[in-house]
């Protein structure tokens, strides 16, 4: 019997103490905005970390993913003659669902395992002790820093994921395809418009603050040595890209 | 009586159901240098972060220069740990900066000085330590004994009231030993600060000790100057200076 409880029962408080883990670290994070000393060469960095390195793979990433929806959604609509309405579905689901989602996942696998790899690193070499030691809040130093970038890169960066997805899509859908030039590029118009792009936006805003906070997190508690910064990264990755599915759904839920 | 610089009363802490400390009382005498001493794995780290705020203790004082910081906001125990500077056992340099950087990284956070005037106070501390044009090196390019030598200079870089040195002398040869020894006696004489230094080694203690504490089973079971530490009867202190297997302390 005691198994039976033990067997439902500990993934339940492991995941509750998860939770309750990311939201003080987000709250103990927040705090420091207000407080001097604001680091902006940090605050920096961490968006040309997070935002320009990634953008080679948000732009391939983007393009394939416009590419490949074009020929996906041609075979369901050449059924029936719609043809035309392969710019509109591309749009429309790059600005809403794959760009936010996609590019999300590619930077956690980029920056939010980097992040939890040098961060736990720090804390297995007692660097962030040391922080410490020299009166330095780590959190305020090491992952503020990083979320606010997280923030304010990925509308940017989804931006630019989206573009390159409709770009994509629409050589696919002109060029190879052969789907008409000017029917093509005018039910896009006709049926998308920004508040598409915002959607998709809000989506992005909270995804960077997902797998930046989960990044830090796994980081900053890391035990057991190289080993154990192993597991965290593995974790970090595992975790932000389940927690992005899942807010997706929510988001898409609230903004339908 | 001295002046105390920390005094900690009553302290209790456990990692999950190990009991780390079990009723801790320790008084650190101002313009010292105190050894404490203890088998490995007797939480004598734990003790140098629990005087530093980074661990809390599950209950008890810790009290520096009469203020207790374990009931503290998060904002005065930074002002209090301005007072310290830390050697950790590894030295824990920030491995993305350079050496100079690394010394100059509380220089920074917390004066505000020309960059002249920075780098005249990282070059005069490195050369305290007995290092000089390393600078631009990274951590990773030094040995250990380098590394502590600027750990030791990041720490005393801001020149704080209390010193803390967490096994400086653990993994070096035995020259390195001594000099890193005389370095803890040259900084004590040239800065007149105090020193808590953690060591399981003799030979280092009897050289820099004024006054010795002795830690097992989570209790201090020896307190008292150097002389009284070589001298004493007591079974724990006569056991650790023999080497012995006989005796109180316990191998597993």
């Amino acid at each position: 019997m005691q198994k039976f409880f033990e067997f439902f029962g500990k993934p339940v408080i492991d995941t509750m103490h998860l939770a309750g883990g990311l939201i003080v670290l987000l709250f103990d994070t927040i705090k420091w905005v207000f407080i001097p000393p604001f680091r902006f060469r940090l605050l920096l960095k961490q968006m040309e970390f997070i935002g320009i390195q990634s953008l080679p793979i948000i732009i391939l990433t983007g393009a394939f993913t416009g590419m490949v929806f074009a020929f996906q959604s041609y075979i369901g609509f050449e059924q029936f003659g719609g043809e035309y309405l392969v710019g509109t579905v591309v749009a429309l689901g790059m600005a809403r669902e794959l760009g936010p989602v996609i590019g999300s996942i590619m930077v956690t696998a980029r920056a939010g395992s980097a992040m939890t790899a040098e961060i736990g690193t720090m804390r297995v070499t007692e660097q962030i002790d040391a922080l410490s030691s020299i009166a330095v809040d780590p959190k305020q130093y090491l992952i503020l820093p990083r979320v606010l970038a997280g923030i304010i890169i990925m509308p940017m960066l989804i931006v630019v994921d989206v573009f390159c997805g409709i770009v994509g899509g629409y050589f696919v859908g002109v060029h190879i395809l052969d789907i008409n030039k000017t029917l093509y590029v005018e039910n896009m118009y006709r049926y998308t418009d920004l508040g598409d792009l915002y959607n998709g936006l809000i989506k992005a805003v909270v995804f960077g603050l997902i797998l930046t906070l989960v990044g830090c997190y796994k980081g900053f508690y890391t035990t057991g040595g190289s080993e154990g910064v192993g597991r965290a990264t593995t974790e970090s990755v595992v975790l932000s890209c389940v927690l992005i599915l899942i807010f997706d759904y929510i988001l898409t839920a609230l903004m339908f | 009586m001295a002046n105390l610089a920390i005094e900690m009363i009553d302290v209790y802490k456990s990692f999950g159901k190990q009991q780390v400390h079990s009723g801790i009382n320790l008084k650190i005498i101002d313009s010292a240098i105190t050894v404490v001493v203890g088998p490995s794995g007797t939480g004598k780290s734990v003790l140098l972060k629990e005087m530093l705020g980074l661990i809390e203790p599950d209950s008890g004082k810790i009290l520096v220069y009469g203020e207790n910081i374990t009931k503290m906001s998060k904002k005065k125990i930074l002002e209090v740990r301005k007072k310290f500077g830390m050697l950790f056992q590894n030295a824990a340099l920030f491995d993305s900066m350079t050496v100079f950087e690394n010394v100059a990284f509380p220089l920074r956070e917390h004066l505000k000085l020309s960059e002249s005037e920075i780098e005249k106070i990282v070059v005069q501390k490195l050369r305290l330590v007995g290092l000089q044009n390393i600078e631009n090196k990274m951590p990773a390019e030094l040995s250990g004994g380098m590394k502590k030598r600027v750990g030791l200079a990041r720490a005393i870089a801001l020149e704080p009231e209390i010193i803390l040195y967490d096994e400086p002398d653990t993994g070096l040869d035995p020259i390195m030993k001594d000099v890193i020894g005389n370095l803890i006696l040259e900084t004590q004489e040239k800065l007149e600060k105090t020193s808590i230094v953690i060591s399981h080694d003799i030979e280092t203690t009897f050289k820099i000790a004024d006054y010795v504490s002795m830690i097992y089973e989570g209790e201090i079971k020896f307190y008292g100057d150097i002389e009284g530490f070589k001298n004493s009867d007591n079974q724990y202190v006569k056991q650790f200076l023999s080497g012995s297997r006989e005796g109180p302390i316990k191998i597993f």
